[in-house]
């Protein structure tokens, strides 16, 4: 049992979840270009997401979103189920994609991580936590794309590496390798 | 591919009601949670730590290049200010050490009724959507959840979150958080020759609150405002004319980062026009108040006027610049309603 979990996606996804929620709750607080707190955390799990499909990236952002949310605070699931959104949305493109060039990719993990964090309020809202303002909603997603994008060239093999993928895996979906 | 099949639907209601079940256990409140949180907070520490550590030399990069021309625009504005009120502290520390006085010969509460914890903020918050602080202080050190937190400048916000050595503050701006407050309003013929603290006295109304008021509940039927009009002749000070003390409450809500927080108020109260921009707003206290009375939280910036019997809402300037937030002060006063049973 250890030696299964020692070997799975989880001994690797946990310790990287933590290394960028402290980066989160500490580099990312303070540099905020155009005021907005760039999350790298939703990026990682877009970018994991691109890489390895809508099942594996809606796991790997719900358990990193769980992570977040007992790290910062937020009701536990809030964080959970937007994260796990945007792993499933960033991995919708290699359902249909055939070569994962590294700006499909990056592509893909901006409107990922854009979905998830436009769906922070939205879930906010339906649990009653608060009535967030859409002022500024444009710009808060905005940059998270774009950080999301321009993070997406070492996210994206640090996905791959956390969910134990080959590049021939990234490459070629076996569902449609069979079709070909 | 198809987009939905089998196996992967299972697996996205599978991840959607683990969700709601977590979200709904942990809404209700559930301590195997805060145990996970505290141990979680625990587990990450020297992540974040190392993170800090590293990233310190980046932080100051960003700020030298980012803050450089807004700092030394604001430290000329600030030299000026400094010289403009340096006259007017020798009369303001009169005013207070007269006030705490008098409120002591009166047994009457202040903040400074209270002890209190000093901390120094050691984090934000890392999302977009929620404006709360952390702090280097914690349950060891007294802190308990609904604590008010103050800096020199007035209310800053209420800590949401206790861990062992730290603590989360959720800011006044905040949509999540709600207070009772009070406005006070001078009024005189000749408002400039009017010394405030000096010979005004206020008499408190009594207030009508409902448990969860400040906590973000609101029931319209309820009527939240009370107000008082005090008049006070000068016997002695002949220059100065008769002075009215107008005090208005109701309940303070954040609204996020980029708007200032309201007052709103019930409708029809007679004493509505008479609340003017600059008018200052302070605490209210009392026992189901969040925050124990007197403590300053800014100035009317703009009183809106809102069709129908919608009422009327003022939108207030806060005192402490909450985005230049260094240390805190923790107030351990603890409302009735956040004590633990």
């Amino acid at each position: 049992m250890i030696g299964f979990l020692m070997n799975s996606w989880v001994a690797r996804v946990i310790p990287i979840g933590m290394v960028l929620l402290a980066v989160q709750t500490t580099l990312l607080v303070e540099l905020r270009p155009f005021g907005v707190s760039v999350q790298i955390v939703l990026a990682y799990v877009a970018a994991t997401g691109a890489v390895g499909g809508v099942e594996r990236g809606a796991i790997v952002g719900f358990t990193v979103g769980v992570m977040y949310d007992l790290a910062v605070g937020t009701p536990l699931g809030a964080t959970a189920v937007t994260m796990a959104l945007a792993g499933y949305v960033a991995g919708i493109g290699r359902l249909f994609r055939i070569e994962s060039h590294w700006w499909i990719l990056a592509l893909q993990s901006a409107v990922g991580a854009a979905v998830g964090e436009a769906m922070v309020p939205v879930v906010r809202l339906v649990i009653g936590e608060a009535s967030v303002s859409p002022t500024g909603l444009l710009t808060v997603v905005g940059v998270v794309a774009v950080a999301a994008l321009m993070a997406s060239p070492v996210l994206a093999p640090l996905g791959r590496w956390s969910l134990s993928l080959q590049r021939s895996e990234m490459k070629l979906p076996p569902e449609i390798r069979a079709e070909v | 591919m198809p987009l939905y099949s089998a196996g992967r639907r299972r697996v996205i209601i599978a991840l959607a009601l683990t969700s709601a079940l977590l979200l709904t256990l942990d809404l209700r409140g559930n301590r195997l949670f805060d145990a996970a949180r505290s141990g979680f907070t625990v587990a990450l520490q020297p992540f974040q730590q190392a993170a800090e550590v590293a990233s310190t030399p980046i932080e100051r990069l960003w700020r030298a290049y980012s803050d450089f021309d807004a700092l030394e625009e604001e430290n000329r504005v600030l030299r000026a200010q400094v010289d403009a009120q340096r006259s007017a502290e020798i009369a303001a520390q009169n005013a207070i050490i007269e006030n705490q006085d008098l409120l002591a010969l009166n047994s009457l509460e202040s903040l400074a009724s209270y002890d209190s914890v000093t901390a120094r903020l050691v984090g934000q918050s890392p999302t977009n959507f929620d404006q709360q602080v952390e702090i280097d202080r914690g349950s060891i050190h007294g802190i308990r959840v609904g604590m008010s937190a103050v800096n020199e400048a007035g209310l800053v916000g209420k800590v949401t979150r206790v861990a062992p050595t730290s603590s989360v503050i959720m800011l006044v701006t905040d949509p999540s958080y709600a207070v009772q407050v009070k406005i006070l309003s001078v009024s005189a013929e000749d408002p400039e020759q009017v010394v405030p603290g000096f010979t005004t006295t206020t008499v408190a109304a009594e207030e009508e609150s409902f448990p969860g008021a400040d906590q973000g509940a609101v029931r319209e039927e309820f009527p939240i405002v009370t107000s008082t009009t005090t008049t006070v002749a000068l016997a002695d000070a002949v220059i100065l004319p008769e002075v009215e003390v107008i005090r208005e409450t109701g309940v303070l809500r954040g609204q996020g980062d980029e708007r200032l927080p309201r007052v709103s108020f019930v409708v029809g109260n007679s004493a509505f026009g008479r609340i003017e921009i600059g008018d200052t707003v302070f605490t209210a206290g009392g026992s189901t108040s969040l925050a124990p009375p007197n403590i300053p939280v800014g100035r009317v910036a703009n009183v809106i006027t809102r069709a129908g019997t919608a009422g009327q809402e003022l939108e207030i300037a806060l005192s402490p610049d909450l985005g230049r937030l260094q240390f805190v002060r923790v107030v351990l006063y603890q409302p009735p309603t956040e004590l633990q049973p």
